[in-house]
Formats: structure tokens, C-alpha cells, sequence
């Protein structure tokens, strides 16, 4: 615990008065809100042409959107508030695996198992059964329903209750922290700067609301054993969204829609 | 008691049952207030053997809101002594990454606890922060609404 970063308070500019960060924060926390009571945690299908109306005027966009709808027809939006892909990468996997007995079933034994491989690497137990017991139940509820429709309305009804959706994405940022851990060696070469796996851990992948790069999702494809595809959709060059497959080479069976700090969920 | 209460109420009891029982070393709680209001408890803290703080308790006040654990605690230094530190405010007000920014739901105010023992632990020279006097004139008496800039020093 002794590397934790430790500072000063934010008063180096003497001219302003420390109630300029009250306001930043009031401003922030704002925003926040108006995010929160605007778009759902995770919404309902709905057509990938839709992002067109964003974007109007736009023709690098809009051109970009155009191919997106020849390889996607739908897709589903989340809350952009910095857990967007962990909570889309969890609905998406789910989602997926409830019309498959098998493969639920092997995904949840994965499951039932992490608890005690976290433990072993240090986590704290009494904080981290919170976490892992509302997964197995969300796990467990959802197993229980037989007509796959059911089951996946099931879904969506949880993963926008914030009770339920934060433990999720709480419990999948421990299982990505793990992973990182457990291959650290590995890990290490994605970190820039002089941190340590555990501390890029601790700051950027177990508290809520930081977001997620590359090396996040590589961590949590891993520990859920699952490939994804991500999309990409920025202002760069050409009329073509570019796609890259994490864990290179795998089969995706996850496929996200990524604007810059944003995931979304996309289905074929 | 148990029936209705919220899941921040739980994960609280959880917590408090657990440090009095098993309390890191030099640190306890005032069970009794804890168990009163279960929002706001009182700590004491020696400083460790063998270090600059040695000899000398003080008082820690941790306030959570119902969002705990995902809202991170307010943590200050309270009472009649307050450790002269780089990093403690003469108002109490702690400087440390995971009261804010690096809080994670699978910390805990024992964490918190440990993290502080080894802040005040590493300290090689007792001495206030440098922006002390302007930062207790001007700051919000939440340490959470300030903004901090945090560098990794050892200190």
C-alpha cells in the first residue's frame, strides 16, 4: 500500500481560490447527472443507420457510418461514463452465451472458480465476496430461465438497475486486474512510464468510471476467454471503419462499435 | 435490524464487524458510535514503532455516504493531534490518491487504514505541506471537494 500516489492539494495558482474547484467538481458532477438521466446504462436495439442522424453534414462520418451498416444491421448504445466497456463487453458476452446451455454453463463454472483465484493474488476476501456473490446470482438467475427470450429481457432488466449493473462491471474490473497480474511479464511492455502491472491496477483498472484501452481488453477477453472485434470510428482517413480482433486472430464472438473514449455494442 | 437494510448498510456492517475483530496493528475503531450511526465512525491510530510518529495517537473521522462503496469515504484527521506531515493539512485534510481518484469498491476502511499507517510511516522529515496556511484558509471543509494533484512522491 506504500505505493500509492500521495501529493499536495491543487493551490499552486494563488490567484485562484480553492473554489474554483468546487466549481470544476459542481460543474463535472453536473454533467454527470444530465449523462445519467438522459441515456440508459445499456438501451434497446436499434438500427446501426441511426448513428446517421448524429453525424449530419458530416461526410467522413457518414461514410464511415455507411460501411458500418453494410457489416452491422443493429446495435446497442451504452452510458459513456467511463465503464462503457466493461458493462458492454459483460451484456454482449451474456447476452450471447444464454442461447448456448453448453457454453453458459462452462462460462459459469470460469466464474464460480475466480473468486478463489483472486483471493490468491491478494485480494481483499470480505470486499471482494460483495462483488463475486451479485455475479453468481446475476449468473444463477439467468441460468434458471428456460425460454432464451425471457432470459435475455432478464438480462437487459439487470443491467439497467445500478445496483446489479456496477457489481457487474466491479466484478469484471477484478477479474481484468487479475489477469493483468497473473501475466504481468506480459502486461508490462503495454504500460508506458515507470509503473508497476499492480499499480497501473490499482489506478486505472479496479476504480470505476476510468476507462478502458487496449490493454484492458486484452486483459478481459482473457479472463473471460472470449475474442472480441472492435470497430473503429474516428475522423481518420478513408470511407472505411477499421477492425481489429483482440485477442489477434480469434474468433470474435463480441463485437463493439468504438468512437474515441466510447463503446457500444454491435450485432451482425 | 438486517431485513431493511440498504446494500451500503450491509457492506458498512460487514466492514465494522471485521475490524473489530481483526484490527490491523495500532489501529481500532470506536465500535460502540460505529454501531450508533453506522455513516460515520471514529479510528484511532498509533504511530508505528521505530517511526518519527512513535508514541503519538491520533484520530481518524470517516464519513460515507449511501452510495459506499462505490462513492469513496471522506477521511480526515480529527482531535486534538494532528500528524505533522507533507501530506496532512493542519485542518486534518489527508492528501492521498485512493480518497479520491484511485478509490476502488474492492478497497475497504481497513485499506484506507494500512495505507495511512504507511503514509505517515515513510515520513523521514515532520513537516507541514508548503501550500498548508493558503490551502486551510481557502479549502471546503470536504476534503472531497478539492481537487488534488497528485505526484508520485515516496514521501
Amino acid at each position: 500500500m506504500g505505493d500509492v500516489g500521495q501529493s499536495t492539494a491543487n493551490t499552486s495558482n494563488k490567484e485562484m481560490t480553492s473554489n474554483q474547484d468546487e466549481l470544476i467538481l459542481a460543474q463535472q458532477r453536473q454533467i454527470e447527472k444530465e449523462i445519467s438521466e438522459s441515456i440508459p446504462l445499456v438501451g434497446e436495439l436499434e438500427p446501426v443507420t441511426s448513428l446517421s442522424s448524429e453525424y449530419s453534414g458530416d461526410d467522413i462520418y457518414l461514410a464511415k457510418v455507411n460501411d458500418l451498416a453494410a457489416k452491422y444491421s443493429s446495435m446497442r448504445r451504452t452510458r459513456p461514463d467511463g465503464n462503457c466497456f466493461f458493462r458492454a463487453f459483460t451484456y454482449a458476452t451474456l447476452e450471447r452465451l444464454l442461447g448456448n446451455k453448453e457454453e453458459f454453463n462452462s462460462f459459469y463454472k470460469l466464474a464460480e472458480n475466480s473468486k478463489n483465484v483472486l483471493v490468491e493474488l491478494g485480494f481483499q476476501q470480505f470486499t471482494l465476496e460483495d462483488f463475486y456473490d451479485t455475479y453468481m446470482d446475476v449468473l444463477k438467475r439467468l441460468a434458471d430461465i428456460d425460454n432464451v427470450d425471457d432470459a435475455r429481457r432478464e438480462l437487459h432488466t439487470v443491467f439497467n438497475e445500478q445496483g446489479y449493473s456496477d457489481y457487474m462491471v466491479v466484478y469484471l474490473r477484478l477479474l481484468t486486474s487479475a489477469q493483468l497480474q497473473k501475466e504481468k511479464d506480459f502486461y508490462s511492455c503495454f504500460i508506458e512510464g515507470e509503473r508497476t502491472v499492480a499499480d497501473f491496477c490499482h489506478q486505472e483498472v479496479e476504480p470505476m468510471y476510468k476507462d478502458s484501452d487496449h490493454i484492458h481488453i486484452m486483459a478481459a477477453c482473457s479472463a473471460l476467454n472470449t475474442g472480441v472485434r472492435v470497430l473503429y470510428m474516428d475522423r481518420g482517413t478513408g470511407n472505411i471503419v477499421t477492425q481489429h480482433d483482440l485477442p489477434e486472430g480469434c474468433t470474435p464472438t463480441v463485437h463493439l462499435l468504438y468512437r474515441p473514449s466510447h463503446y457500444d455494442i454491435l450485432y451482425v | 435490524m438486517t431485513s431493511a437494510m440498504s446494500p451500503s448498510e450491509r457492506r458498512l456492517q460487514k466492514e465494522l464487524m471485521s475490524l473489530i475483530k481483526d484490527p490491523p496493528p495500532g489501529v481500532s475503531v470506536d465500535a460502540e458510535q460505529a454501531e450508533q450511526n453506522l455513516l460515520q465512525w471514529t479510528i484511532h491510530m498509533e504511530g508505528a514503532t521505530g517511526t518519527l510518529y512513535e508514541g503519538e495517537s491520533f484520530q481518524l473521522q470517516f464519513k460515507f455516504s449511501n452510495k459506499y462503496p462505490f462513492d469513496s469515504p471522506e477521511v480526515t484527521f480529527v482531535g486534538s493531534n494532528i500528524p505533522v506531515h507533507p501530506h496532512v493539512y493542519s485542518n486534518g485534510h489527508i492528501c492521498l490518491s485512493i480518497l479520491t481518484d484511485d478509490w476502488s469498491p474492492a478497497l475497504s476502511v481497513q485499506a484506507v487504514c494500512l495505507s495511512i499507517v504507511s503514509m505517515l510511516s515513510s515520513c523521514r522529515e515532520k513537516q507541514q505541506p508548503p501550500d498548508n496556511a493558503f490551502y486551510v484558509k481557502t479549502c471546503n471543509k470536504n476534503p472531497k471537494k478539492t481537487k488534488w494533484w497528485y505526484h508520485d512522491d515516496s514521501v
